[in-house]
C-alpha cells in the first residue's frame, strides 16, 4: 500500500508538470485576451487527433506528425481568435464564456464525424523504469521532462523577446500599452497561436500515456480550470506551483477511491478556493 | 508640426469636445489648462487614436493622423506620458523603458536610449531592476517620461504629470519638462496646475467643457483677468 | 420605452391558446412528443432566467435537474415510494443544496462570472456523484425507470397527458414570473444588480432576495427534472446532469432573450427544433454533423444577435416603428 501511494505521488509530480503546462497556456489567454477558454481541452483533444492522423493516415514519422500537430493547433487557436474572440472582445463575459462553450459542441462532433467514436492511439512501448519496489513509466517521466523544457522555453520567451513583453504589458494594461505603440489585436493572436501550439505540445507529450476520444479533453478543461483558479487567475507561478498540488491530490485520491471521486475532490477544492481565496494561493488579497 | 482641427469626439452619446483646434510648432511647447473634466485628457487621447475624433482632422507632419491606430500614430514620432504616471507596476523599471521602445522605428536604438535615460535619470538605473509598481509616485512619473522618450518621439503629449504629487516633486518633474524643451522635443502639456505649465509653456490654450475658450502666447494668457483669477489664484 | 399593454396582452393569449390547442391538431404522436420537449425546455429555461435576469447567471442548473431527475427514479424504482413524494423528496433535495450553494456564494460575494464558473463546476460534481455511485444509479449508462402506467405512479401511455401537464407548470413559471415582476422583489433586486452598496443602505437583505430567487429557480427546475425522468422513463447522467445541459439551459434563454417573459419559450422552441431538424437530415449518415452545425448555429447567434432573438427583434421594431412590445 505504501509503495502505491508512494508511485501516486510520483504519477502525481510527473502529470503535474504536463498539467502545469496546460494550465499555463489557459492562464496565459486569461492573463493577456481576459478570456477564459472554455474550450481550451478540446484543443489538446485535437492536437491528439491530428498527430494520429498525420502519423497514421499521412505516414508522416512520428516527430514530424507532433511537429505538424503543433504547427495546426497554433493555427486552429489563431482562428479561433479571429472568428470568434474578436467579435466579442466588448461583449458580456457571459456570452464569451457561451460562445467558447458552444465551441466545444462544434470540436467535439467535429471529432466525432472525422474520426468516430473509438479509441484511438498511436502503440509505442516504453520501458518502465525500476528503483527498489517502485516502478515509474518512462512516458510520464519524459511528459515531465519535456513540459519543464517547455516551460522553460515559454519563459524565456516571455522575458526576452519583444513579443513577450508586449504580452505582458497587454496582460497588465491594455490601455497603456496601446500608447506605448503595440497593437493588443496582434498580441492576442500571438498569444491564442501560442496557446493553441501550447495544446500540441500537451497532446505530443500525451500520445505514448492516453487514447483519445470525441469527449477526451472535457476533464482537461477542468483540470486546467481548477489549476489556473488554484494559482490565481492569470498568475503563471502561481499555476505552476498549484499544478503540481492538484496533480499529486488527484493522482493520490484516484489510488485510494476512484478517478470520479479523484475528480470531485479536485472539483470542490476549487470551488471552495473561488469562494475563500479567489485570488488564489499566491495572490495578494484584494 | 501638428495641427488639430475642429474635432468633435464623443464617448457614446455624451459629447466631450467640440470643435477644437490647435496647433503645436516644432520645438515649441504647449499647454492646455482647465478644469477637472473639461475634456484636456480626451484631447490627448484623441491625438493619439485611443479615442476617435467624430469630426475634424488631425495632422502631423503635413499627414492625416485622424482615424490612425494608436500603435501607427506613435511610430510616426508621437508620444504620450499617461495621467498619473501609469506605468506597468509588475514589470521592472527596465522593462518597463523597453516596452517604450516597442515601435519598429525605436527598437534599433533602444539600448543606446536607454543608456542615454540612465545617465539623465540615474535612480531609474539604480532601480533598473525593480518591480516599477514599487517606486514612489514621483519616481513612477519619472519612469512615465522616460519611457515615452524610448519611442523616438518628436511630439510628446503630458498629461496632468504634476497629478497627486508632492510639491518639491513637482518641481522636479517641471524641471525635467525644461530640459526635455532644451534638448528640442516638441511638447503638448496638459494640466490643471496652471501656474507651473505657464512658465514652461510658448503657447497656451484654455479649455472649458470640451471648449476652446481661450489661447494665446504666454504673457497674454498671464494677463488676462479671468484666467488671473480662475486659474493662476491670483 | 412605450408599451402597448393591449398589443402585449393579445400577442400573450394568442400565444398560449397556440400552445393549447397545438395537440389537437397534430398530425402525430412525434410532432406531440417535439411539442413536450419544447415546452418542458421552456418550463426549465423560464425558471433559469429567473436567476439570470437579475445578474445572478447559473451555468450549474443540471444540478438541480439531475437531482430532480435521479431521486424520485431512484426512491421508486428500489423502494416504490410513490413519485409523487418522490418529486416533493427530489424538489426539496434540491432547493436544499441551492440553499446551501447560494447561500455560501453570496456570503463570499461571488458574482459574475465568478458565480458562473462555480454553479459550472457544482454540476460536473453531481455529474460525476452519479457516475461515480454506479452501483444505485447505473453510472455513465444510466438507469429505466419501472414501467407503471397510471396517475399512481404518473406515467401515461398517451404523450398529450405529459405535454398538458408540462403546459401548465410552464403557466405557472410565467406567472411566477409575473408575480417577481409585480413584486418590491423586482424593485430590490434590479437596485441589487445596479450596486450592491446603495441597496444595503436602503435596508433591503440582499442576501435574502438572492436567496429567495436562487430557491424558487431551483425548486423549479428540480421540478422540471422529475418531469422529464417521468416523461422520457430513461435518464443518465450525461442527458440530465452535468455541464452539457447546464449550458443547453442557459443557451436556450438566452438566445430566446433572457430579460423577455416568452424569450426562454422562443429559445426552447427554436433550439429543440433545430437540434430535431438537423438530427432528422444529417444523421443518417453520419454522427455528429447535425450538432456541429448546432453548434455553429449557437455561435453565430451570440456573436450577432447578443440580446436573444426576442430582444433582438423587439429592438428592431422598436426601431422600425417605435413601439416595443414587452
Amino acid at each position: 500500500m505504501l509503495e502505491e501511494l508512494l508511485m501516486a505521488f510520483i504519477n502525481g509530480i510527473l502529470l503535474g508538470g504536463v498539467l502545469a503546462l496546460l494550465a499555463f497556456g489557459l492562464n496565459l489567454i486569461f492573463g493577456v485576451v481576459k478570456i477564459i477558454h472554455m474550450a481550451y481541452g478540446q484543443f489538446v483533444m485535437l492536437g491528439f487527433y491530428f498527430i494520429y492522423y498525420f502519423h497514421t493516415a499521412w505516414h508522416m514519422p512520428l516527430l514530424v506528425a507532433m511537429a505538424g500537430g503543433i504547427v495546426v493547433m497554433g493555427l486552429l487557436g489563431m482562428l479561433v481568435q479571429l472568428l470568434i474572440i474578436n467579435p466579442l472582445l466588448n461583449a458580456p463575459r457571459l456570452n464569451q464564456l457561451l460562445a467558447l462553450a458552444s465551441l466545444i459542441i462544434v470540436l467535439e462532433n467535429l471529432a466525432q464525424v472525422l474520426w468516430g467514436a473509438d479509441y484511438r492511439g498511436i502503440p509505442i512501448s516504453m520501458p518502465i523504469i525500476q528503483f527498489g519496489d517502485i516502478f515509474i513509466r518512462s512516458s510520464y517521466l519524459l511528459a515531465f521532462l519535456g513540459a519543464i523544457a517547455t516551460l522553460g522555453i515559454l519563459y524565456l520567451f516571455l522575458h526576452k523577446t519583444y513579443f513577450g513583453l508586449a504580452i505582458r504589458s497587454v496582460a497588465q494594461d491594455v490601455e497603456i500599452a496601446k500608447g506605448m505603440g503595440i497593437n493588443p489585436k496582434v498580441i492576442y493572436y500571438i498569444t491564442l497561436a501560442a496557446g493553441g501550439a501550447l495544446t500540441g505540445v500537451v497532446a505530443a507529450f500525451f500520445i505514448p500515456i492516453y487514447t483519445v476520444h470525441p469527449h477526451f479533453g472535457a476533464s482537461f478543461t477542468l483540470m486546467a480550470f481548477v489549476i489556473v483558479v488554484f494559482g490565481g487567475m492569470g498568475n503563471l507561478m502561481g499555476g505552476f506551483i498549484s499544478a503540481f498540488i492538484i496533480g499529486v491530490v488527484t493522482s493520490i485520491t484516484a489510488v485510494l477511491t476512484s478517478t470520479e471521486v479523484a475528480d470531485i475532490l479536485a472539483l470542490v477544492l476549487f470551488i471552495l478556493m473561488m469562494m475563500v481565496r479567489p485570488q488564489g494561493i499566491l495572490g495578494a488579497k484584494a | 508640426m501638428l495641427t488639430v482641427d475642429a474635432i468633435d469626439t464623443y464617448y457614446g452619446e455624451f459629447q466631450a469636445l467640440e470643435g477644437v483646434s490647435l496647433k503645436v510648432e516644432k520645438g515649441q511647447t504647449v499647454i492646455v489648462v482647465g478644469p477637472n473634466g473639461a475634456g484636456k485628457s480626451t484631447l490627448l487621447k484623441t491625438i493619439l487614436g485611443l479615442q476617435k475624433a467624430r469630426t475634424g482632422s488631425i495632422k502631423f507632419q503635413g499627414e492625416e493622423i485622424s482615424g490612425l491606430a494608436p500603435h501607427k500614430v506613435v511610430e510616426r514620432g508621437i508620444s504620450m506620458v499617461p495621467e498619473g504616471g501609469r506605468v506597468f507596476p509588475d514589470l521592472s523599471v527596465q522593462d518597463n523603458l523597453r516596452v517604450g521602445s516597442y515601435n519598429p522605428v525605436a527598437r534599433p536604438n533602444a539600448q543606446r536610449q536607454m543608456e542615454q535615460i540612465f545617465s539623465l535619470f540615474p535612480i531609474l538605473s539604480d532601480r533598473k531592476r525593480q518591480a516599477a509598481g514599487s517606486l514612489s509616485g514621483g519616481e513612477r512619473q519619472m519612469l512615465a517620461i522616460a519611457r515615452s522618450l524610448m519611442s523616438c518621439p518628436q511630439l510628446i503629449m503630458l498629461d496632468e504629470p504634476s497629478l497627486g504629487l508632492a510639491p518639491l516633486v513637482v518641481n522636479m518633474v517641471f524641471d525635467f519638462i525644461q530640459q526635455m524643451k532644451k534638448e528640442g522635443y516638441a511638447i503638448l502639456l496638459v494640466e490643471q496646475n496652471a501656474n507651473k505649465a505657464l512658465k514652461v509653456a510658448d503657447y497656451a490654450y484654455l479649455v472649458e467643457s470640451g471648449k476652446l475658450v481661450y489661447e494665446g502666447d504666454r504673457d497674454s494668457f498671464d494677463k488676462n483677468p479671468y484666467i488671473k483669477t480662475a486659474y493662476l489664484g491670483l | 420605452m412605450k408599451r402597448n399593454s393591449t398589443t402585449s396582452k393579445i400577442i400573450t393569449v394568442g400565444v398560449l391558446l397556440i400552445i393549447a390547442l397545438a395537440p389537437l391538431l397534430a398530425t402525430s404522436e412525434y410532432m406531440v412528443h417535439i411539442g413536450t420537449l419544447i415546452l418542458l425546455w421552456a418550463f426549465v429555461s423560464t425558471a433559469w432566467a429567473y436567476m439570470a435576469r437579475f445578474g445572478l447567471v447559473s451555468l450549474g442548473h443540471g444540478v438541480f435537474l439531475g437531482i430532480g431527475a435521479y431521486i424520485p427514479v431512484m426512491l421508486f424504482n428500489y423502494y416504490g415510494v410513490s413519485p409523487w413524494l418522490g418529486m416533493l423528496a427530489g424538489v426539496g433535495a434540491a432547493v436544499l443544496v441551492a440553499a446551501i450553494l447560494g447561500y455560501s456564494c453570496f456570503r463570499f460575494g461571488l458574482i459574475g462570472d465568478y458565480f458562473a464558473l462555480v454553479t459550472l463546476a457544482m454540476a460536473e460534481v453531481v455529474s460525476l456523484a452519479i457516475v461515480a455511485c454506479r452501483e444505485v444509479t447505473g453510472g455513465s449508462l444510466g438507469c429505466t425507470l419501472k414501467a407503471s402506467v397510471g396517475w399512481a405512479s404518473f406515467q401515461f401511455d398517451d404523450k398529450r397527458y405529459f405535454y398538458y401537464i408540462i403546459f401548465v407548470f410552464l403557466l405557472l413559471a410565467l406567472y411566477i414570473w409575473r408575480l417577481i415582476d409585480k413584486s418590491r422583489m423586482r424593485l430590490a433586486l434590479t437596485a441589487i444588480e445596479e450596486s450592491e452598496l446603495a441597496a444595503s443602505s436602503m435596508g433591503v437583505s440582499i442576501i435574502r432576495f438572492k436567496m429567495g430567487i436562487t430557491l424558487l429557480s431551483a425548486g423549479l427546475t428540480a421540478m422540471g427534472g422529475v418531469l422529464y425522468a417521468q416523461y422520457i422513463t430513461y435518464i443518465n447522467p450525461g442527458t440530465i446532469s452535468g455541464v452539457g445541459v447546464s449550458l443547453s439551459t442557459c443557451f436556450k434563454a438566452i438566445l430566446g432573450g433572457m430579460f423577455n417573459i416568452f424569450g426562454p419559450l422562443a429559445g426552447s422552441a427554436i433550439m429543440v427544433s433545430l437540434e430535431e431538424y438537423f438530427r432528422i437530415s444529417f444523421d443518417t449518415g453520419f454522427l455528429g454533423v447535425s450538432e456541429i452545425i448546432f453548434g455553429v448555429v449557437l455561435l453565430v447567434m451570440i456573436i450577432f444577435l447578443p440580446k436573444g432573438i426576442v430582444g433582438s427583434v423587439s429592438e428592431w421594431l422598436n426601431k422600425r416603428f417605435g413601439v416595443a412590445r414587452s
